[in-house]
């Protein structure tokens, strides 16, 4: 059979596409894997790696920096891990950066995640070793789980007894849950307290009504205190005029306390009079002897009366009397 | 003739074919660095069995592409986990699906048409004319077929892989709004050195296995017509079953070197 151009045409391009499409696999293959790119080595320490293997993803603040070139116990607690950096990622990473390890999703491999450190720091250098931080591992998660399976197992068994307590109507719960007349009485209780709730909120839109009128309406007392500027001010007016007046009333009163203390202590007539008992003899006396000096002078003025001198005298005065009298009448 | 003895007989004609077939295959690495080198020959070859099967794998590795993704999404929803199908189905076409179904849809169509062809060519004594006029028949047929088939399949393998992916991802695009970039970003995360070496290398011996059977039956076809029909079905029938047996050593030897 005679080859002819146009099937060496097809074959070459069959081939040539099959060897491409191979070539770009490789090569995208290998670029994940950081084969075709200049890359730098750090390392770190961990107790655990949870997995970890040659080749698993290294990430720098959540973007892929390189790979785990490999993984080596170091002593029975102690493994270091080498990773394969990109070197142009090299001035971003500082000195200080912690690296965790970590899983790409639930179901993912594990992953080396390194994260920025605190403060400032130089940037990493080829074969730096970088400080590391140990996760809480599924085994701690599943031992935690475990004690709390545990502690829930206590509580259920506790709860149970609680609850069949209740079922038997012991304790303060179970009496509520079982009693009928203490419910009753709740019942009663709430309804009572449902009036009483309904009196408070009538007698608050009383109060709100009282009070919105007292805001509005000037005519009262209150409502013009509250709102009447002119009243304000007379009886700010009024009450400076009270504080003065209180003010003399207080300087009159020490006048008259000086006054009664004066009486009290000084040597006028009524310390004379109050505290001198010769004089109050003496003026009892007097006062008998006017009163018999009285009774005399009546004894001499009706002996006058009838006396014929003088008796013309008196009638002309009565006439007189009686004159003024009958005016009064008419 | 007893039954035990009808099995003695069928287990020694079994382990005397495996036997002709073993020197079969030694003679052709023996003849394979010989001169003369059928150049053009192999060339043809390449071209009847590599170009003319694109077709057929191209179409098998696209409809197996849309129906694994269209077969797999549903569970892979049921898990939330649908953003693995890019990875999942790679991984599955480029490690096994791939190189074994487009071995097996060229051992239908190159093995079969080896057996035939040389069964034909032995029935009608072409190869004994050979013989005759001083053309070494077993470099000329059989070296050129079996070379060509081996460094063909894995190109088919390639392709047959590539256009699988392109029919998955037109169901991801279709169901899931997924970007061309970002399916072949997570292709390409997900597969490693260790799925893609293994997965050609094992294509060039399931080429290899292909090339050998259907010659070594076309060369040993016995006479008459129906020689050659049975020929070109036990060709194809020994290079399946051997195609599942080299398979089978392939992923073993893999895991042992790469710790998949």
């Amino acid at each position: 059979m005679k080859n002819t151009n146009s099937q060496k045409l097809r074959l070459g391009s069959f081939v040539l596409i099959g060897t491409i499409l191979f070539i770009i696999g490789v090569y995208l293959i290998g670029q994940r894997q950081n084969m075709f790119k200049k890359t730098f080595t750090i390392s770190t320490y961990f107790q655990n790696v949870n997995g970890l293997q040659k080749g698993n993803n290294v990430r720098y603040s959540g973007i892929n920096i390189g790979t785990v070139k490999d993984i080596g116990m170091i002593n029975d607690s102690t493994i270091k891990v080498d990773m394969a950096i990109q070197e142009k990622i090299i001035s971003h990473i500082k000195k200080n950066s912690i690296a965790t390890i970590g899983s790409d999703g639930l179901v993912g491999n594990m992953i080396v995640n390194i994260v920025p450190g605190k403060g400032i720091s130089e940037a990493i250098e080829n074969n730096d070793i970088i400080e590391s931080y140990s996760k809480i591992g599924t085994d701690d998660i599943l031992n935690t789980l475990n004690t709390s399976t545990e502690n829930a197992a206590i509580l259920t068994s506790d709860l149970l007894k609680i609850t069949n307590s209740i079922a038997k109507g012991k304790g303060t719960i179970g009496v509520l849950l079982n009693d009928t007349i203490m419910a009753q009485d709740l019942k009663q209780s709430i309804n009572n307290l449902k009036t009483a709730s309904y009196g408070a909120s009538n007698t608050i839109a009383k109060l709100n009504a009282i009070v919105s009128s007292v805001e509005t309406d000037d005519n009262t007392v209150l409502g013009m205190l509250l709102n009447d500027s002119i009243s304000g001010k007379k009886l700010k007016t009024i009450v400076t005029n009270l504080e003065t007046s209180s003010i003399e009333i207080e300087a009159l009163l020490n006048n008259i306390n000086t006054v009664v203390d004066d009486f009290k202590s000084g040597e006028g007539a009524y310390n004379y009079i109050v505290k001198d008992t010769s004089l109050v003899n003496s003026l009892k006396s007097t006062l008998n002897n006017i009163n018999e000096g009285t009774d005399k002078f009546n004894q001499n003025m009706e002996a006058l009366k009838h006396n014929f001198l003088t008796r013309g005298y008196f009638r002309k005065l009565e006439r007189q009397e009686k004159k003024k009298a009958e005016k009064k009448k008419n | 003739m007893s039954g035990m003895h009808k099995i003695k007989a069928q287990l020694d004609s079994f382990l005397i074919e495996i036997g002709d077939m073993s020197y079969f295959t030694g003679r052709f690495f023996k003849e394979l660095f010989k001169r003369p080198f059928e150049f053009k020959e192999l060339l043809n070859q390449c071209y009847s069995m590599g170009n003319k099967s694109l077709l057929l794998v191209g179409i098998t590795g696209f409809i197996i592409g849309l129906v694994l993704t269209l077969q797999t999404r549903p569970t892979l929803m049921e898990f939330g986990a649908v953003s693995w199908m890019p990875s999942m189905v790679s991984i599955s076409i480029v490690r096994e699906i791939g190189p074994i179904l487009t071995a097996l849809v060229c051992a239908g169509r190159i093995g079969s048409g080896i057996g035939a062809e040389i069964g034909s060519m032995k029935v009608t004594e072409q190869i004994d004319a050979m013989e005759v006029s001083g053309t070494n028949p077993f470099k000329y047929l059989v070296v050129t077929r079996v070379l060509a088939v081996t460094l063909m399949l894995p190109l088919l393998v390639i392709i047959g892989d590539a256009v699988a992916l392109l029919g998955s991802y037109l169901v991801e695009s279709v169901k899931g709004d997924v970007s061309f970039v970002l399916y072949f970003n997570q292709v390409f995360d997900a597969l490693k050195f260790g799925d893609i070496m293994p997965a050609t290398i094992k294509s060039f011996f399931f080429g290899l296995a292909i090339g050998i059977v259907g010659c070594y039956k076309g060369y040993y076809c016995k006479k008459g017509t129906a020689g050659v029909g049975k020929a070109a079905n036990t060709a194809v029938v020994f290079t399946s079953l051997l195609l599942f047996i080299i398979d089978f050593i392939a992923v073993f030897v893999t895991d042992i070197f790469y710790d998949l």
